[in-house]
């Protein structure tokens, strides 16, 4: 009974310490040949500026689009287009914050 | 050139000066501008070669970033990019100063092109080229406005003064018509009004009865009045342009001996005499003197009331000769030394007394004071 509790304490404990882009991220997109990095690298080719990326991601999210996808055909005919997301508002800024600030090329070049 | 046009003609010049240099000033403006337009059109080409090679090193960084981080660099010029929100990505200018409403532009001795990417490599939307400007073509400018300014502004004034002349013509022929019209007119006073002023002399009064007395007194006044009429317009005319025969004039025995000759004109108005001379001397030329106490004082009786008061106060340095006369308005006291200004015209005269009066004190450096009010009197103020 004992080593359940443990076990089931230590996985709860295990899932809270991961971030928001961790939880809601990570976890589907490492299935996916193409990292999470060269998608960033997709959107900054396409929206540019901090704002303009987090809003075409979140609305992407919100309403995903073969039309308005970034990724490449191929891509979109092998894997298809994501499912409508059932995240918040608040959780899904919370996890574009920490993607951005992942990947953003401010102060990395030298 | 008379004094009047010399002064019409000073302010016309200074007028037309302004506008032409005014004028300069813009078309050089103009120029300025137009040469920087032909010199960034010429930048133009070159910088936005270097901004389509800096673009394909981007591309280039852009697809390896995972692996690459050194930002490219070109020895020919210095870049930046910037992304949508204008937020700087990363920058090598030495000018960080960056409008991004223009596509090429001059600051501070560097030349920018801003280019807007179609592809937002890194996510940069703008990539800003940076080029040394050396300068060189500012002083090939400088040089022709300066020059080609100079040589516009002495044509423009060559062409100014000769407008100027033709328009001032008709006022100068005035002048010279009246100069001359009055310069005719004193010779043919000359002759009889010095006869007459001699006969009253010379005429026994104790044989006459009280009637003709008091017409030769009219006579004497009216024949004084042009006197002084005629010695101003003398002045005027011939006398002023002789040389000064400079010598210190016992001012009290003068002033009496002034007083004494325009007497008769006094009593004709019944005017009350406040004489309070103290002994003074001044150095000038006598007959020039004469002439300022002569207008002075012939002033203060013509414009005064019947049983008014003149007054005459002499000090060392100081001349007071004042009038219970009709006076003058505040807002022509400034004009009151003009020639041919006449502020009262039922008096006989030119208006040219005080004129004369003023261009003797400044030849001599002695400053005259008018206070006057209307109705109530004037007092004229000469101070050595």
């Amino acid at each position: 009974m004992v080593k359940y509790i443990v076990i089931i304490a230590l996985s709860v404990s295990g899932l809270y310490c991961q971030d928001a882009y961790e939880r809601h991220c990570v976890e589907c997109h490492k299935e996916l040949p193409t990292s999470l990095q060269e998608m960033f690298k997709r959107y900054l080719l396409v929206y540019s500026g901090e704002q303009n990326v987090k809003a075409g991601l979140k609305h992407y999210l919100k309403y995903p689009l073969k039309e308005i996808s970034v990724m490449d055909d191929l891509f979109l005919e092998n894997y298809g287009v994501k499912e409508k997301t059932t995240l918040s508002d608040s959780d899904i800024d919370e996890a574009l914050d920490i993607y951005w600030d992942k990947f953003k090329v401010f102060n990395k070049l030298k | 050139m008379l004094k009047s046009e010399k002064k019409s003609l000073f302010r016309f010049l200074a007028l037309y000066t302004m506008m032409v240099i005014f004028m300069i000033m813009l078309l050089s403006l103009f120029y300025y501008q137009s040469q920087e337009k032909l010199m960034l059109s010429d930048q133009r080409a070159m910088l936005t070669k270097y901004a389509y090679i800096h673009t394909k090193r981007l591309k280039v960084l852009h697809h390896y970033f995972d692996e690459r981080r050194e930002y490219p660099r070109d020895p020919r010029f210095k870049s930046a990019i910037y992304d949508l929100e204008y937020m700087k990505i990363f920058s090598l200018l030495e000018e960080q100063n960056v409008r991004f409403d223009e596509e090429i532009y001059i600051i501070n001795n560097h030349i920018h092109l801003v280019k807007t990417l179609d592809e937002f490599y890194l996510g940069a939307k703008y990539l800003v080229v940076e080029v040394k400007d050396s300068g060189a073509w500012r002083g090939e400018i400088w040089k022709n406005i300066i020059g080609y300014g100079f040589l516009a502004l002495m044509f423009f004034m060559l062409f100014g003064l000769y407008f100027a002349k033709m328009f001032l013509k008709p006022m100068r022929d005035s002048i010279v018509l009246l100069d001359k019209f009055i310069k005719d007119t004193t010779h043919e006073l000359n002759t009889p009004l010095s006869a007459i002023l001699a006969n009253i002399e010379m005429m026994d009064t104790e044989v006459m009865g009280e009637k003709n007395k008091t017409k030769l007194a009219r006579i004497n006044i009216a024949a004084k009045t042009v006197s002084v009429l005629y010695r101003d317009l003398t002045y005027l005319t011939l006398d002023h342009e002789k040389g000064n025969q400079d010598e210190t004039i016992a001012l009290k025995e003068l002033i009496y001996d002034r007083t004494e000759y325009f007497s008769v004109l006094a009593l004709s108005k019944h005017l009350e005499c406040n004489l309070d001379l103290e002994e003074a001397s001044i150095t000038m030329d006598r007959r020039k003197f004469t002439r300022v106490i002569d207008n002075l004082i012939s002033n203060a009786i013509k414009y005064n009331k019947r049983n008014g008061m003149v007054g005459i106060t002499l000090r060392e340095g100081m001349l007071l000769i004042w009038d219970t006369g009709i006076g003058i308005k505040e807002e022509n006291i400034p004009f009151v030394f003009d020639r041919y200004i006449r502020f009262n015209e039922t008096e006989g005269g030119f208006g040219v007394g005080l004129s004369i009066v003023k261009q003797i004190l400044d030849e001599y450096h002695i400053s005259i004071e008018v206070q006057s009010k209307e109705a109530e009197g004037t007092r004229m103020v000469l101070r050595w």
